[in-house]
């Protein structure tokens, strides 16, 4: 876009500002007098509506607070939870093997209860049969 | 593919058979001693011992960890080493005639030759006692062992299965379980004096 030197000069020439430019000038100044007063109240406002907001400036320092707190609780909860499990789960291995150990030993006192009444019998039946018993006969091993 | 695959099932089948009969040759020692069971209500003592499986393990590791060196203790593990398994039932009656003849023919049938081997028979017409060893012989090693009491107010089967160190169990001490053992000499200490007065 071109301008004229007639365009610039028409442009730039002095205009009459109208009367009464001077009243309204000074009322302007007055008037800017008069907000500069108050600008401290207004700052104030601003300042207060930013110290309650401060928070959210601040939020990803709080979140990671927040989050490292959660963390560090749900983490004990959790080593407690598992160390109660633990603890649940060796207290129902011990019982397992406190009842297996003594169904065994019921086992053992059992087949050594079924061997004395083997033996007797045994004994019994070779005495009926006039087999002579006992541990150093040679006939009735060799019969055996 | 018809083919193959009728070849492969007749394969499956014989294999099935062979694992069946196999089975069935090493259960053959174990007597069926479920008809006795009725006889429960009218002894006045019973002694039912079923020791098989797992059970029969755990008592032989039990046994096997017993850290006594004595004879009787080497004795036991020697014997109960190769066993399988231990059934008996043994009633004892207040009075006479409380079993059936077909009782006791109900476990001889499952004792008939050739595989078991009658070893000792005693008969005592007078107190109406029969009393039979039987032994299952798998070649030349022993694979169940019968003992058959049957008198007048008693009815025993003691069936052992697995290698049984016959003679071992016949000159076993009455008293050889660990820590009664001395309990019972000391009886039989008692027992023999007593006799001796």
């Amino acid at each position: 876009m071109h301008f004229s030197e007639d365009d610039l000069r028409e442009a730039l020439k002095r205009k009459d500002p109208g009367s009464g430019f001077t009243q309204r000038v000074m009322a302007r100044v007055e008037q800017a007098k008069t907000e500069g007063k108050t600008e401290p109240a207004v700052k104030a406002k601003a300042k207060k509506n930013n110290g309650f907001l401060a928070w959210w400036t601040l939020r990803p320092a709080w979140i990671v607070a927040v989050a490292a707190v959660l963390l560090l609780g749900f983490g004990w909860a959790g080593y407690q939870y598992s160390e109660y499990r633990h603890a649940e789960e060796m207290k129902v291995a011990r019982e397992k093997q406190e009842k297996l150990r003594q169904e065994a030993e019921k086992a053992r006192d059992q087949a050594i209860l079924a061997l004395e009444i083997a033996r007797a019998k045994m004994n019994h039946v070779l005495q009926h049969a006039q087999l002579p018993a006992g541990p150093n006969d040679k006939i009735r091993r060799q019969r055996l | 593919m018809n083919r193959i695959t009728r070849t492969f099932a007749q394969i499956l089948i014989g294999m099935l058979l062979c694992l069946s009969a196999t089975r069935g040759h090493g259960q053959d020692a174990r007597l069926q001693l479920a008809n006795l069971d009725k006889l429960s209500d009218k002894a006045a003592r019973v002694t039912d011992v079923t020791l098989d499986g797992s059970l029969l393990q755990f008592a032989v590791g039990l046994i096997e960890k017993i850290n006594d060196e004595d004879k009787d203790v080497e004795q036991l593990k020697a014997i109960v080493k190769n066993l399988k398994g231990i059934y008996i039932k043994s009633f004892e009656f207040d009075e006479a005639s409380q079993y059936s003849k077909a009782d006791v023919e109900a476990i001889r049938t499952q004792l008939s030759a050739p595989r078991w081997s009658k070893i000792v028979q005693s008969t005592d017409k007078r107190h109406n006692e029969h009393d039979e060893i039987y032994l299952l012989k798998d070649h030349d090693r022993v694979a169940g062992l019968v003992i058959l009491v049957a008198e007048a107010k008693e009815l025993t089967v003691v069936n052992i299965v697995g290698d049984v160190p016959v003679d071992k169990i016949a000159a076993m001490e009455q008293h050889f379980v660990p820590g009664q053992k001395e309990a019972g000499r000391n009886k039989q200490k008692k027992e023999n004096k007593h006799d001796e007065e």
